[in-house]
């Protein structure tokens, strides 16, 4: 390695000097090799002073970056990682939410842009089916709801809530099946045989309002980390809710659903994160605005388009 | 440049006393190359740190339960054992943890990880762009090309690091090999590698994100899972880089260092010589 002489322009002293006019000028210009072949380094002489005036604005620059870099981070990083380092202050702020949720709605727009109701999902075949786990919290829910169980419809075009119950569906709309992939937001993720009715035929069925461009989905059985029933609702736009593979599934597996997998009925959607694909569904209203989303009031997507 | 003229001009005009000799330098690294170098710090930690929480959420390397504990990540295994190991972590109060609240943002904060790591991946891939452009701009992407001659060099740096720990103890001299290149073989393969893996990272975090719309990406990787695993080792690569590259930059001096920042060296001698 060489010993780099500890040359300092800012003190002027070991530069190697050419004592002729101060001027900006190219001094080794030799043949270029071909298109892909280096060049050797433009060398050019300058003034010492211009050199310092430019050495002293980029090292600035370079402080006044590194400076808000660390202020970036402190902003932006989580008040637990914060406090875990020993910062004690509050650094949540109404800018750091906009930021970081800003970057969110960026990024569902692309997933938007990138969704079309055309490209389908790829499919497996059954020797490549996986496990499925249960994410109720490892709970289950009782079963007797299941007796009792319809599907109300609302905000439709003919102004009625429509009840259905599953030998209605299954009776009314033919059965679709097919071998996809689940993913969770987490990052795992499941190949499984689903079976059950296309969304798309029961909007054909019964029609929303013309103004509707949401669909409200919930789920009444689901339960939270102590085995209460916790409502669960969840935003789903109809373009999606119209793919062809997004289905009201009825079989898992060539068998009805479990409890533990949303008998009788589950969303499901391959083009959206597990956590759109909501289990023992109870009712679907058609909005014309964005609905209240579970999920995205704690902090995840709204639209979670995959 | 335009700027720099001028104002050596007007100095010349105003102080034909003071003249001072002029400094030859080189242009090394193009403004738009260093910044994105700089900024490349901030959101690679950044995604570092969200993506390691992130991981923690669903780990990759996980193994059948733990009948005690119920642990099954590989991960919270290497907590444990640094609690048990380390010197001044025995009473560390989560071991499993430990290497989620030493190397991320902490466990169990998916929703907050997700939002940074979406912001610094974008952040990333147009820092890329702009990376890119000042290299082609300033022409530097050709001194970055691996060439057929490379391997032989490689040989000899290797054999040159391996040797300056023991010359410099025995006190002899060791000389550096000799190039008439701007980087050496070995600087070359690292510096080629990095944009590479950063293409890569992109290239896999959108097949991990979006593995229905964007499948025919997936599949490149070997699907879903196999991407994952991609993506996650492609982090190693960035860790791997900076650690002797920060070592090699203070080793080598000040002027290196410095180009960075101001994007000229003084180190003329390189420059003079074109190859062969």
């Amino acid at each position: 390695m060489n010993n780099e002489e500890e040359d300092d322009l800012l003190q002027g002293k070991d530069i190697p000097s050419t004592g002729v006019e101060p001027e900006v000028k190219s001094v080794s210009v030799k043949k270029q090799e071909g298109f892909f072949g280096e060049r050797p380094l433009p060398a050019v002489e300058m003034a010492p002073r211009v050199l310092r005036h430019q050495s002293r604005r980029d090292f600035l620059l370079f402080g006044i970056g590194a400076v808000v870099a660390l202020a970036g981070g402190g902003f932006l990083l989580p008040q637990q990682t914060l406090s875990r380092m020993g910062v004690r202050r509050n650094m949540n702020s109404p800018g750091k939410e906009w930021l970081l949720n800003r970057a969110l709605r960026i990024d569902d727009d692309v997933a938007e842009a990138l969704y079309s109701v055309n490209r389908m999902v790829p499919t497996y075949t059954k020797s490549q089916i996986t496990p499925l786990k249960n994410n109720y919290n490892g709970a289950t829910p009782d079963p007797v709801y299941i007796s009792r169980w319809t599907l109300t419809l609302d905000g439709l075009a003919s102004g009625l809530s429509i009840s259905l119950d599953i030998q209605n569906l299954l009776t009314r709309f033919s059965v679709h099946e097919q071998i996809t992939r689940l993913v969770c937001v987490e990052g795992w993720s499941a190949i499984a045989w689903w079976a059950g009715l296309r969304f798309d035929d029961l909007l054909r069925a019964y029609p929303p309002t013309s103004q509707a461009k949401w669909a409200r989905v919930e789920s009444s059985v689901n339960l939270d980390a102590s085995g209460n029933p916790t409502p669960y609702f969840m935003s789903l736009d109809l373009a999606t809710a119209r793919h062809p593979q997004t289905l009201l599934a009825t079989h898992l597996n060539g068998q009805p659903l479990t409890v533990d997998h949303g008998a009788p009925l589950r969303l499901l959607v391959p083009v959206k994160l597990g956590l759109k694909n909501v289990k023992a569904i109870t009712r679907i209203t058609y909005v014309a605005e964005e609905p209240r989303d579970y999920w995205a009031e704690r902090g995840y997507s709204r639209y979670d388009g995959i | 440049m335009s700027h720099s003229t001028s104002a050596c001009n007007g100095q010349n005009v105003t102080s034909h006393l003071l003249k001072q000799p002029g400094v030859l330098v080189v242009r090394k690294h193009h403004s738009l190359v260093r910044w994105s170098h700089w900024l490349n710090l901030p959101i690679l930690l950044g995604l570092i740190l969200s993506g390691i929480s992130i991981y923690w959420a669903s780990p990759i390397y996980q193994h059948q339960p733990d009948p005690n504990t119920g642990n099954f990540d590989v991960a919270a295994d290497i907590g444990i054992w640094i609690c048990v190991h380390v010197p001044g972590q025995h009473h560390y109060s989560n071991p499993p943890d430990w290497i989620y609240n030493h190397m991320s943002l902490g466990p169990g904060m998916l929703a907050l990880a997700l939002r940074l790591h979406w912001l610094c991946a974008y952040s990333f891939m147009l820092n890329g762009m702009v990376y890119v452009a000042g290299l082609v701009m300033g022409g530097g992407w050709r001194s970055l090309l691996p060439r057929p001659i490379d391997l032989f060099d490689a040989l000899r740096m290797f054999r040159y690091y391996l040797g300056f720990p023991f010359a410099k103890l025995a006190r002899r001299q060791w000389l550096h090999p000799l190039f008439n290149t701007k980087y050496n073989a070995l600087q070359r393969a690292a510096y080629f590698s990095v944009p590479v893996a950063g293409f890569l990272s992109v290239a896999t975090g959108w097949a991990i994100h979006k593995p229905m719309q964007l499948h025919w990406l997936a599949a490149i990787f070997g699907g879903y899972n196999a991407a994952r695993v991609w993506h996650f080792w492609l982090m190693w690569v960035y860790i791997l880089f900076v650690v002797p590259h920060v070592i090699l930059v203070f080793a080598d001096g000040w002027d290196t260092l410095r180009s960075m920042i101001v994007g000229w060296s003084t180190r003329v001698e390189r420059s003079e010589v074109v190859a062969k």
